[in-house]
């Protein structure tokens, strides 16, 4: 019988995200628009997030981005450990209200896949006190000067002197994160792909030259995490046999 | 002095050769490794939807043809945008060995 229910709410979702995408199938211009927290976003940050379902909802999460929640060094899978949980809560959300574009992740992020806003709850709370990875995906390191110059005027008011990123104003954590993954998703930004993008950082980096784009990414890959946030090097997830 | 350096050599060489055959031949482990089995299921025929193809006993050639094609971007209809980031990760032994493991499944 609760089968049925959490089948029933699974299928009116899809309905809801099918229906909204008409709606919300543009870009975000305007910033009070970036991040409107309607709907399943703001229902999940009031849940009480339960460990144990958290670690069976992520084991779906860990075909990509593996147990540990580290991704892929080379940026086809983002690092999810350690993020900010709003931040996770927010994309998440926005992946499965087809507000940002994730063909190879909307499936996985419906709720006949992973459930319901407690889901949600539940596995982005894990996600975010998974530790980090120590040895994350770097640029070249060739124009580390330029980016270093550019990290300093573009992009601390939000994401923070060190990429930490802001948890209460959902805005993601860049330290740690993988060069490739960082560069596509800036690049989308910059060219108006990542519709769910705050509008703000969308003009910020308008004028940014690809070149400019691979200095600041690469310098930002650098930064260091903190040491407490760290994973050892080869550390393997204990909650999955 | 030659002889026990080209001997050497020539048995590292030997090691190494059955050390690449063997990683390659496992197309099961790349089958997970590359993340394939997220969508298509552990089993190569319980995707994660049902408009995902079944792949357990697809032809080899038919599998490979059209994974490279995806990867390409010459086939981009279907869900085929789905799979296309991540085809990054495979090349085109490892999608070789993958299409051959997969045709001996039933």
């Amino acid at each position: 019988m609760k089968k049925i229910t959490v089948i029933a709410a699974g299928v009116a979702m899809i309905g809801m995200s099918v229906g909204s995408t008409a709606s919300a199938s543009g870009q975000v211009t305007d910033v009070k628009d970036w991040n409107t927290g309607e709907g399943e976003q703001s229902v999940a940050m009031t849940l009480t997030p339960d460990r144990e379902n958290g670690i069976e909802v992520y084991e779906v999460c860990s075909a990509c981005h593996l147990l540990e929640g580290w991704g892929m060094q080379n940026g086809t899978f983002p690092q999810l450990a350690g993020q900010h949980r709003n931040v996770l809560i927010k994309q998440l959300a926005d992946i499965r209200a087809l507000n940002r574009d994730n063909p190879t992740m909307y499936p996985f992020a419906l709720p006949e896949s992973i459930g319901d806003e407690q889901a949600i709850a539940d596995v982005t709370a894990y996600i975010a006190a998974l530790p980090m990875n120590p040895d994350n995906g770097k640029g070249d390191g060739t124009n580390l000067a330029r980016g270093e110059e550019l990290y300093k005027k573009n992009c601390p008011q939000c994401h923070g002197d060190n990429g930490e990123g802001n948890q209460e104003k959902f805005y993601p954590k860049i330290q740690g994160q993988h060069y490739a993954y960082m560069l596509r998703q800036f690049e989308w930004i910059r060219d108006g792909k990542r519709r769910n993008a705050n509008p703000d950082m969308v003009k910020q980096i308008a004028e940014f030259s690809n070149d400019d784009m691979r200095a600041v990414i690469d310098y930002t890959s650098r930064i260091a995490v903190p040491a407490a946030n760290l994973g050892p090097i080869g550390w393997q997830n204990p909650d999955y046999d | 002095m030659n002889l026990k350096k080209t001997v050497l050599i020539a048995s590292s060489m030997a090691i190494l050769s059955a050390m690449a055959t063997t990683a390659s031949a496992d197309g099961a482990s790349l089958y997970q490794a590359k993340t394939c089995w997220a969508c298509h299921g552990k089993d190569a025929q319980t995707p994660i939807l049902p408009i995902y193809p079944k792949l357990a006993g697809q032809n080899k050639e038919y599998a490979l043809a059209q994974m490279k094609d995806i990867k390409s971007g010459v086939r981009s209809n279907g869900q085929a945008a789905a799979m296309q980031g991540v085809m990054g990760l495979v090349n085109e032994a490892e999608m070789a060995e993958i299409a051959e493991w997969l045709s001996s499944l039933k």
